[in-house]
């Protein structure tokens, strides 16, 4: 049984199996501390979320359920949507690895959200800190592993539920099934289906109007116009497993469409002839529609004390801006409201392989490639058309030198290639007495190498565990970053690639220590990163075509901060917890010297306590019948008046929030409900990290959001 | 051996702090460059004459030190409003122009190094086949640090 769970987890996020866990409850999510003898590597500090947990919540969306743990925020981008961060990296500063993919959307847009199901998702495991080993670019700042389409248990059985949430009037159903069949070969086959769907309306703050570069814009019964939306979802899954062998096909397709808030879509505040206030429900432009079909296959096969994993995948993100066709300086009144869209296709291939080569020690070697094509079209520029290929190769060995001790090194290669295609503006702009079809972007040949490693070390015993980890990690300059050239509409300034950016590195050292007994888990888990060329788009000085001029150039930065998490269980009905973040960054060279780094977030201090209708006995909850909680807890957030221009400073906040849920266990199913109401005080607060943050729109005011699910 | 885990501990904080606690001392610009209102031109619902000039005068000044500015003048047929105290001038029509022949004027303009505090003057003449109507005059004023400030004002262009 030992081997066939060893050849499903092998060296695959996907198949997510822990040999050894020691759990511990923490906040509204259970707080795990997991130490596979597989992936990521054990002496680095992470964090697992039972799916038991983030679905007790009703999100906006995946990354909302996450920013209740320290070191993970959630920045709001627009539309009720927000994207996860690490430590304060996010964007391609952060690997999401879906079922041992990398997920490839075109996560470079400010407010591009992440286009997965959040009800497909059964597990996600944050790793705090970078992680360039296994997931190679993108993971300087951290890693988030999401994993669906776990085996299921039974030969038949399902989940069905119905959720809302007030503040943006949402309302949305997810059904899941699935199933296995013992076949007569001594295999088994099983299944699973999902989908979800969800709609929603302009989202409410507790504001009447804002301030946008000194002049009020009224907003009609405190809503941001335009910020509906709505999302379906698909999944299918199909496997066969046997002792040693497990194989299975994912298909994963996401649809979203939502409009852009209309008063920010540009610093441009337009009159427009649209009626925005006449629905809260109706999406208007400007908009965005969003498909991502994702088709993945995974097998591996495990021996005694080998084993192979081999994972390919394709995916194809097709994303389209709409907005009102408006002629702007030099150029015409477009023909349609086509503004942009994006067509990327990514091939992936992964090979890992793992060796117990002696009794203390195990070998791990792996290969990832990776093809991507992105095409562009519409009448607004911002990304060029690019091909680009990549291929890594790394080596891994872990020694367990006692039963406390366990040491680990690695070291990675990794090739980029990058093809950015030319790209001419198709209206004229004047040169001189001429006219000519100006060049956004030129055609570039870039080939990148990056040679990482990594080194770390874990101690468990009486209570205790302790990682530490060392290493440098790295990350491919994107197309934007190395082609972009022309008018960014959505925020108004002229963006300049640099074509001769190297790949951003950083070296980073990252401690955690635990202890925990019968009463008391406390964990501190401080880190320091030093990124000796940081891409920075710096606003400059300068105008470029009647725009301020950002530009892409590297720069020294350090980073530092860490979290601390403490949990008081004075009575097995009750927990007390306490988290804390805290980071600093500063750049240490370059036109910015001096400043930190944009949307860093501020401090933050998590306190909840948690009431349990049942003792905990242990942390299997699902166990339990008529298990119920009730826990209040209060968010805190610092100040940050350590900015960047265009930023401004952001005043500290709290809120106060509430939360109930229930389990009934019937004859034939169970059933869960759970309530939760967040900002109870309707505070009027700026989150530093949101997108719309710069113009002064506050966060979601009070909402109360609910959900029924049946499990049979 | 637990001993040098507490101390390695020790030693990243310790780094975090030390480097938190320098780099706290540096003096940075943190405030965008102003404009002066008083004296500013052109002034809110200004009218000028095809092959008129448009004479700009503004005060500008920034705590450390000035970047550059840009001046755009673009039509406003479809009467949008801009951030900037740009009002809709109520007595004028509003005549829907030719967008086809709209007057495009974008220019970027450089202002000395080492400025805090500048006087700009500028002549802009008014093309003698633009299309009559309501504009907006955009001006853009960085200052070195790359701080932002925008001002817009509402301007008419008439046949003579």
């Amino acid at each position: 049984m030992l081997h066939s769970i060893l050849g499903a987890v092998l060296l695959s996020v996907g198949m997510v199996a822990p040999l050894d866990t020691s759990d511990f409850h923490l906040s509204e999510v259970t707080v795990t501390a997991t130490h596979r003898h597989v992936n990521p590597i054990s002496s680095q500090t992470s964090i697992t979320v039972e799916s038991d947990r983030l679905n007790q919540q009703v999100p906006t969306s995946l990354a909302k359920g996450l920013d209740a743990i320290a070191g993970v925020q959630a920045s709001s981008i627009g539309s009720g949507q927000s994207r996860p961060a690490v430590r304060g990296m996010g964007f391609n500063r952060l690997a999401i690895m879906h079922d041992g993919i990398r997920h490839e959307g075109q996560q470079w847009g400010d407010d591009h959200g992440l286009e997965i199901d959040r009800f497909a998702v059964d597990h996600i495991e944050i790793v705090k800190g970078a992680s360039a080993l296994l997931y190679g670019s993108d993971a300087i700042g951290g890693v988030l592993l999401l994993s669906s389409g776990a085996k299921p248990q039974n030969a038949f059985s399902g989940k069905a539920c119905v959720f809302a949430r007030s503040n943006n009037m949402l309302f949305g159903a997810s059904a899941l099934l699935n199933g296995k069949k013992e076949m007569p070969a001594g295999g088994t086959f099983y299944w699973r289906a999902n989908a979800t769907y969800q709609d929603y309306a302009d989202y409410s703050v507790p504001a009447d109007s804002f301030e946008y570069y000194s002049y009020r814009i009224p907003l009609y019964k405190r809503t941001l116009r335009n910020t509906a939306g709505r999302e379906a979802d698909a999944s299918l899954v199909l496997g066969y497993t046997t002792y040693h062998w497990h194989s299975c096909i994912r298909i994963y397709e996401t649809w979203a469409q939502s409009g852009f808030f209309a008063n920010a879509h540009g610093l441009e505040v337009r009159l427009s002839d649209i009626d925005y206030d006449r629905s809260r429900r109706d999406i208007d432009l400007p908009c965005q529609e969003v498909n991502h079909l994702k088709v993945l296959w995974h097998s591996a096969f495990s021996h005694d004390n080998w084993g192979i994993e081999v994972n390919a995948a394709w995916q194809h993100n097709l994303r389209r801006e709409e907005s009102e066709p408006v002629s702007h300086g030099y150029m015409p009144t477009p023909p349609d409201a086509l503004e942009r869209q994006f067509s990327k296709h990514t091939a992936s291939l992964q090979t890992a392989a793992k060796w117990n080569v002696a009794t203390h020690h195990t070998l791990r070697l792996g290969l990832q490639s990776e093809l991507q094509h992105n095409r562009r079209s519409g009448w607004g520029f911002i990304i060029p058309d690019f091909e680009q290929y990549s291929l890594g190769l790394y080596a891994g060995e872990e020694w367990r030198v006692n039963n406390r001790w366990t040491l680990d090194a690695g070291v990675r290669y990794d090739y980029a290639h990058m093809h950015i295609r030319s790209y001419q503006d198709w209206y004229v702009t004047p040169v001189g007495d001429t006219t000519v079809y100006k060049t956004r972007s030129a055609e570039t040949m870039r080939d990148f190498h990056s040679f990482t490693w990594s080194l770390g070390m874990r101690y468990q015993a009486d209570g205790w565990l302790v990682r530490a980890n060392i290493g440098k990690a790295f990350r491919t300059p994107i197309a934007k970053e190395l082609g972009a050239d022309g008018i960014n509409y959505h925020i108004f300034r002229y963006e300049a690639g640099n074509s001769a950016l190297q790949p951003e590195e950083s070296y980073q050292a990252d401690v955690s220590v635990a202890w925990e007994n019968r009463f008391v888990h406390v964990q501190v888990d401080p880190f320091v990163g030093y990124f000796p060329n940081y891409i920075y788009l710096n606003p400059t000085a300068e105008y470029r075509e009647g725009l301020q001029l950002y530009q892409y150039n590297q720069s020294r930065v350090i980073r530092a901060g860490g979290e601390v998490m403490l949990t008081v269980r004075p009575w097995t009905h009750l927990d007390i917890n306490l988290q804390g973040e805290y980071l600093f960054a500063r750049q240490l060279s370059g036109d910015k010297a001096g400043y930190g780094l944009p949307f860093s977030p501020p401090w933050r201090l998590m306190p909840e306590l948690k009431f349990h209708w049942d003792p905990i006995v242990n942390r299997q909850s699902s166990n339990r019948k008529w298990n119920g909680y009730a826990a209040v807890n209060v968010r805190i957030c610092g100040a940050q008046y350590d900015i960047v221009p265009p930023e401004k400073p952001t005043d500290g906040w709290w809120t106060f929030n509430l939360s109930v849920g229930q389990r009934f266990e019937l004859t034939k199913c169970a059933m869960n409900i759970s309530l939760q109401a967040d900002n109870i005080l309707n505070t009027k607060y700026y989150d530093h990290t949101s997108y719309y943050r710069l113009i002064d729109i506050p966060e979601a005011g009070w909402n109360l959001s609910a959900m029924l699910s049946v499990e049979f | 051996m637990k001993k040098y885990l507490f101390m390695s501990l020790f030693v990243v904080s310790a780094t975090a702090m030390t480097v938190a606690l320098h780099s706290c001392n540096e003096q940075k610009d943190l405030t965008p460059p102003t404009i002066s209102e008083a004296d500013f031109l052109p002034a809110d619902c200004d009218i000028y004459y095809l092959e008129d000039t448009i004479y700009v005068h503004f005060v500008c000044e920034d705590d450390a030190e000035l970047g550059n500015y840009n001046i755009e003048i673009h039509n406003n047929f479809d009467h949008h409003t801009h951030g900037t105290s740009s009002v809709d001038c109520d007595e004028e029509q509003h005549e829907h122009g030719n967008v086809e022949k709209a007057w495009v004027y974008n220019q970027d303009f450089v202002i000395a190094r080492g400025l805090k505090c500048d006087t700009v003057i500028q002549k802009i003449p008014v093309p003698a086949d633009a299309a009559e109507g309501d504009y907006h005059f955009m001006l853009r004023l960085t200052d070195r640090a790359g701080w932002q400030t925008l001002k817009a004002v509402a301007i008419h262009l008439h046949k003579p």
